[in-house]
């Protein structure tokens, strides 16, 4: 073969979306203005009745959101944003439920659609469901409480006299107002998201989960995340989102902040699946303490466009952290993502470790920023990002950063951009594949270091993406490409067996076989009485 | 600075193959800046030298431009020895434009200097045109080295080797930005970037900026950096040895020196480099570089 000629390509089947582009009518909805206006900022303050330093802080932060400017040349286009068309504030007609049979029935269904309930009643210690602008749904294993775990709203811990001067102290401290434009927003308009606090030598057997729809057109979300892990505590929290496709732009600009003090460890999970309208500007940082250890795992499959750096400041010493991600971009989407870790304590280790696959046009840049501080003596990194092309529409750009200030400390990085190689094809086709299986294999076996960190076992949402792959001509102009796809080990179910299986876990409360075994060989029993749990089937 | 009288044009013409290399001498003590244009024709051969020298000079600004034609089949080789004194400051730009091909094989070294800023920007426009840029860099105590190396890979077929590798000093600065792109169209293009950095001190800063950038499908694009000190397992092992710490810093930097000199095609770029090492090295051991190299006592006593 000449090594001009072109060869064949893979196609890999887009996220099947029917999953989440279900729209909910928005009537009887509390919807705000479109636009921001200190009486907009006012009202939400009011509407939650939050303590005098959160209104200060709002309005404050509204004057910097219009003082500051977007960053030049930076990242993808945003200019089809319109801050005067976005409404920061919808809410539907319901009060914060503990039981799933008090939350309104188009909600309820939203969220039984996305698997919510099921994942909760399998494998989770905890969950939080946000609708638009607040949190529908809250609940938590009792002995997971009686530990003294706490997992609420930041609205409700600002109205607990115990809790607020501890949001007080760490809200908004991380992720100053203005460390860019849309932090000021944030700010200016959040509502709803968590409040997680883990006691000192707590370590929850079960993830937290928290799950956000954005289900208003032209409507944003801005939730605020504030998690606190006590000297030797353990938590693993998970954060779902998706949104169904409109054809105006929402937006999305939440912040977490997680505090992991000395000896603790915190492993962050988050399955980003907004819809291709959405601009997903959202802002995420941690602070680790000495001998604590950090875990970042990031799914992006969604949005049109995202600017998504997860920042991690190892103060302490001998700390730890390591972020795995992986994004796929298919057509329309523009998806900057990476993350940043500066090393400020000795001894300090960090692993990055991401993939990221581009088909139909879509654009995936991975940019990484490594810092190591002056007195980061011995501390280590190491970056690793890997880039895989499958058809020349799209595009694939990485940009990692390091800088280093410390003598005794070293970075190691690589990076690798390309397609399926021939030679593999051609070696796994002599071992008896077919070229589709072959290319199957080599895409799931491309994804499958970072995509077996997801927490799959938790969300329907992620159970359904999978890489499917078939395999076809280049496209020509007045042709159509007649790719057929194959299905692997993986192949989602169909919508029958997805029915029935709905219908076992509605039914019934026993433990499924594909469930990890819980402590003490029971199931816990939850905050909420079994006997209001009723389920319809 | 530069005037009309610091620029010149040169031609290689078609099949030929130019055995004299063309010299662009800056002297960095008299702030000396030229321009330069190179056009090799289809198939000929040339060698383009660069040499910056100037030791002793107080806050003196220097330049050069090298802008090289490479037409189709053409081969172009390119060394560049910065050598400017500890206090001097010098600007180099090069910008190259390969057709089918056309091969580059660059050598750069950047050995001294206060405040250095080396740019160089390579366009595989033709087929299966090539670029090897080869970069070694000592940054001394308190200097400061800003590197920004870009390759846009048109051609289809089209290969580049970026390999870079040097010593930072105590309290130096270095800045490397390295950029291939890989442009749509650039069908089998293959794209490799690779650093290696000595950090031989501390209150250094340094920055590394590889980028990639992929519009194309069928093509490879793959860095590789490492950044670090000599650890302790290495240092215990040359002390086993008879090295000390300083001693082997000095062995890596005399390394880069070495590899200056057996590269430099002419005189007057050897003459810069060896220079350069008696000012980093001391004589003796600049001596004892000539001396390994076999240089003539001619070319001595020129430098």
């Amino acid at each position: 073969m000449s090594e001009t000629t072109e060869r064949k390509r893979s196609e890999v089947a887009d996220v099947d979306r029917s999953l989440y582009d279900f729209v909910m009518s928005e009537e009887g909805y509390e919807r705000y203005a479109d636009g921001l206006t200190p009486d907009i900022v006012r009202a939400i303050s009011e509407k939650k009745d939050e303590p005098a330093w959160m209104l200060e802080m709002r309005l404050k932060a509204l004057d910097v959101f219009h003082e500051m400017r977007m960053a030049d040349n930076w990242g993808p286009d945003t200019s089809g944003l319109d801050m005067d068309h976005i409404s920061t504030y919808v809410s539907p007609k319901t009060k914060q439920a503990r039981d799933w049979d008090d939350v309104p029935e188009d909600i309820k269904t939203t969220f039984e659609r996305l698997g919510i309930p099921e994942a909760e009643r399998e494998s989770l210690a905890g969950v939080g469901a946000q609708y638009d602008s607040e949190i529908v749904y809250h609940n938590m294993r009792e002995e997971v409480a009686e530990q003294g775990v706490i997992y609420t709203t930041i609205e409700d811990a600002l109205h607990d006299p115990q809790w607020e001067p501890v949001v007080h102290q760490y809200f908004g401290k991380l992720i100053p107002m203005r460390d860019h434009k849309f932090a000021a927003l944030h700010y200016a308009v959040w509502s709803g998201g968590s409040f997680v606090y883990v006691p000192e030598g707590v370590t929850l057997s079960y993830p937290l989960q928290s799950y956000f729809r954005l289900n208003a057109s032209g409507a944003g979300q801005f939730e605020h995340t504030l998690i606190i892990v006590e000297p030797g505590a353990d938590l693993h929290f998970i954060e779902g989102c998706s949104a169904p496709k409109y054809y105006e732009a929402n937006l999305h600009a939440g912040a977490v902040e997680l505090y992991v003090k000395d000896h603790a460890r915190l492993r962050y999970s988050t399955i980003e699946n907004w819809s291709k309208n959405m601009y997903n500007l959202n802002t995420k940082r941690a602070t680790v303490g000495a001998d604590s250890r950090m875990e970042w795992v990031s799914g992006s499959f969604g949005s049109h466009v995202s600017y998504l750096y997860p920042t991690t400041i190892l103060q302490g010493a001998r700390s730890t952290c390591e972020f795995t991600g992986i994004t796929f971009a298919g057509a329309t989407q523009d998806l900057d993502t990476g993350c940043k870790v500066i090393l400020n304590g000795a001894d300090t280790t960090a692993s990055v470790d991401t993939k990221s696959i581009s088909k139909d046009g879509g654009v995936n840049t991975f940019r990484s920023s490594v810092v190591i501080g002056a007195k980061a003596e011995r501390a280590r990194a190491t970056v690793s990002c890997s880039s895989l092309m499958l058809d020349d529409i799209s595009r694939s750009d990485t940009i990692p950063a390091m800088d280093v200030r410390c003598g005794s400390a070293s970075v190691g990085h690589e990076a690798t951009i390309g397609r399926i190689s021939d030679d593999t094809i051609l070696y796994l086709m002599s071992r008896g594949c077919s070229e589709a299986e072959a290319r199957t294999m080599v895409v799931n076996g491309f994804a499958n270091p970072v995509s077996k960190e997801l927490p799959l076992e938790y969300a329907v949402i992620s159970r359904r993406r999978r890489f499917r792959t078939s395999t076809c001509r280049p496209r020509r102009p007045g042709t159509t490409c007649a790719s057929t796809r194959f299905p692997s080990r993986s192949r989602r179910p169909s919508p029958k067996a997805r029915s029935s299986r709905a219908c076992r876990a509605s039914s019934t409360r026993s433990r499924p076989a594909s469930a990890p075994k819980p402590p003490h060989g029971s199931w816990p029993r939850r905050v909420t009485p079994a006997t209001s749990r009723s389920r319809p089937a | 600075m530069a005037s009309s009288g610091d620029s010149r044009y040169l031609e290689v013409k078609a099949g030929v193959k130019r055995e004299e290399p063309i010299v662009v001498d800056i002297d960095a003590s008299a702030g000396e800046a030229k321009d330069t244009g190179v056009l090799v024709r289809e198939g000929a051969e040339a060698t383009v030298v660069v040499a910056v020298h100037g030791a002793g000079a107080e806050d003196t600004t220097s330049a050069s431009l090298v802008r090289i034609i490479a037409e189709r089949g053409a081969k172009v080789s390119l060394v560049e020895i910065v050598a400017a004194g500890s206090d001097a400051r010098h600007l180099e730009g090069v910008g190259i434009d390969a057709a089918e091909n056309a091969v580059v094989e660059c050598r750069q070294y950047a050995l001294g200097g206060a405040k250095v800023a080396v740019g160089f920007a390579t366009n595989l426009a033709g087929t299966s045109a090539r670029l090897n840029l080869d970069m070694r860099y000592l940054v001394d105590e308190g200097a400061t080295l800003d590197v920004n190396h870009v390759c846009r890979q048109r051609g289809r077929v089209t290969r580049s080797q970026i390999t870079t590798s040097g010593i930072l000093k105590e309290h130096a600065k270095k800045t490397m930005r390295e950029t291939i792109d890989l442009i749509h169209g650039a069908k089998g293009a293959v794209g490799n970037e690779i650093e290696t950095v000595l950090i031989a001190g501390d209150h250094v800063v340094n920055k590394t900026l590889p980028v990639i950038l992929c519009d194309e499908d069928d093509v490879q694009g793959n860095h590789g950096a490492s950044i670090g000190s000599v650890s302790p397992e290495q240092l215990a092992y040359l002390a086993d040895r008879g090295i000390s710490g300083e001693e082997a810093t000095a062995l890596f930097a005399r390394a880069i020196f070495d590899d200056a000199v057996i590269h430099a095609p002419e005189a007057s770029s050897r003459a810069a480099a060896l220079s350069r090492a008696e000012e980093f090295l001391g004589a003796e051991m600049a001596r004892d570089v000539a001396e390994g190299l076999g240089l003539t006592e001619s070319e001595e006593s020129a430098r």
